[in-house]
């Protein structure tokens, strides 16, 4: 078998080609304040029926922000070739490899991220609708994120009794929070598919669709929204539906992609929201809306995000680059692999095969 | 004429036909497998394109493969299948 040069990679080796969405890697400072540090670890050897032809892969690598941090982004792999590129219209961060070969198709990757939770202080709070372009384009829709016909109407009537901006965020988290529910039949994260939800009222579903049909509710009425597509690192102080670890911090997270959503208020910027998660505490804890924790988690999760989780990207409906065979990608939460035109299942890490690992610093 | 038969009959036999399939239900590149996975279970199907930008299969086929076939194997991704044209392959 003709063997491959192994390439090694890191942020500096891709520096250049990496022009991060929110702040760039090499200007990002650590977050302050209390702060938790996780090491993740991502392995891949590719499996497929076709292992003599040509295999892309495409890893969503996480975004630089004021509450986490990334550095010693590092990747060795077999590859042909290998690079790290956010030439996308949603600027994910992007790991791409490709084989052009038969033989083994193995990459690793590590990096590691300084969290810092995230409170939103709502005293700040505008009336104001008028937004930056770069906030106003959430307002639009995608594919899986329709906002007129039934779901404007929805909309509306959830917010009825709603003036401001915030107000109808709050109207529409308490529908979503109430009316939602989680259901583990759904496979991986869920399509998102917040158009067919409410038009069906398929109501049950997975962090994707939970957080879809809230972000789709809130654009519908004129509220920037977005989903952020993720991963889960370490445990959480809530319950270990919403995130866990051994006692010395490791955890294999390979199937812990989690979606969650921000919404755009002016005077306080993006706020942080998660109502999957009070769904998967309601489901996993065997309890209700009345609970105390699940009424603390709700509370919590509306302008707060536990960051024992660390986002990648909050495209959807989008197209990865280099230009997949089959495009738009839905979302960008899994590693996405083509050999030639056929999809490789990224909702199996062993069929597919990768296997991620994260180890918190304690 | 038995010898003309015997001439034609393996042409027909090999002969192909390229049916395309409209999949308007296909959302999400993983659809794209599940259909090309159950039309190539179809006897007859010996291969398929699928693509999510055209929401269509592009299916190489012996000549007699029946549209019922087609639409049933879409059938079981949770999918309908329409067919956009249907044409003998021209080799």
């Amino acid at each position: 078998m003709k063997r491959r040069v192994f390439m090694q990679g890191c942020a500096a080796f891709g520096a250049s080609a990496v022009l991060l969405p929110r702040v760039s890697i090499l200007e990002a400072s650590e977050p302050k304040g209390e702060t938790r540090v996780f090491m993740v670890k991502n392995s891949y050897n590719l499996k497929s029926e076709n292992p003599k032809l040509v295999t892309k892969l495409w890893i969503p690598l996480p975004l630089q922000s004021e509450y986490q941090h990334i550095s010693d982004i590092k990747f060795s792999s077999n590859a042909s070739k290998a690079y790290i590129t956010d030439k996308n219209s949603y600027q994910a961060n992007t790991l791409y490899a490709q084989w052009d070969e038969g033989g083994d198709k193995v990459l690793e990757l590590s990096f590691r991220v300084t969290t810092k939770e995230r409170h939103t202080d709502f005293s700040k709070a505008t009336a104001s609708s008028t937004y930056p372009k770069a906030v106003a384009r959430f307002l639009k829709p995608t594919a899986h994120i329709p906002t007129t016909g039934k779901v404007k109407e929805l909309a509306l009537k959830i917010t009825q009794e709603a003036k401001i901006p915030l107000e109808k965020a709050k109207a529409i988290y308490g529908w979503v929070t109430e009316n939602m529910h989680r259901d583990d039949a759904v496979i991986g994260c869920g399509v998102g598919d917040a158009g067919k939800a409410i038009e069906q009222n398929i109501l049950g579903g997975k962090c994707t669709d939970i957080s879809s049909v809230f972000v789709a509710l809130l654009r519908s009425v004129g509220v920037p929204a977005r989903e952020i597509f993720g991963i889960r690192l370490g445990s959480s102080k809530f319950s270990k539906a919403c995130g866990s670890s051994d006692d010395a911090g490791f955890a294999k997270i390979s199937g812990a992609q989690h979606c969650r959503a921000e919404f755009y208020i002016v005077g306080c910027g993006w706020i942080p929201c998660d109502p999957a998660d009070v769904a998967k505490v309601i489901l996993s804890e065997k309890m209700t809306l009345k609970d105390p924790l699940v009424q603390k988690v709700r509370d919590y999760f509306f302008g707060n995000w536990e960051m024992n989780w660390v986002g990648f990207n909050d495209g959807r409906d989008f197209v990865l680059s280099p230009t997949p065979t089959q495009k738009p990608l839905n979302m960008f939460g899994y590693p996405y692999a083509e050999v030639e035109d056929e999809v490789l299942d990224y909702y199996s890490p062993a069929g597919f095969s990768y296997a991620y690992t994260s180890q918190e610093k304690l | 004429m038995k010898k003309l038969i015997f001439l034609v009959l393996p042409l027909f036999l090999l002969a192909q036909e390229e049916i395309i399939i409209k999949i308007e239900g296909m959302h999400c590149p993983l659809c794209t497998t599940a259909v090309k996975k159950a039309l190539k279970n179809v006897e007859g199907v010996e291969k398929v394109k699928a693509l999510l930008e055209t929401k269509s299969a592009t299916i190489i086929a012996k000549e007699g493969v029946l549209d019922n076939d087609l639409f049933e194997a879409v059938k079981t991704t949770g999918y309908e299948g329409v067919i956009l044209s249907r044409q003998h392959k021209k080799d």
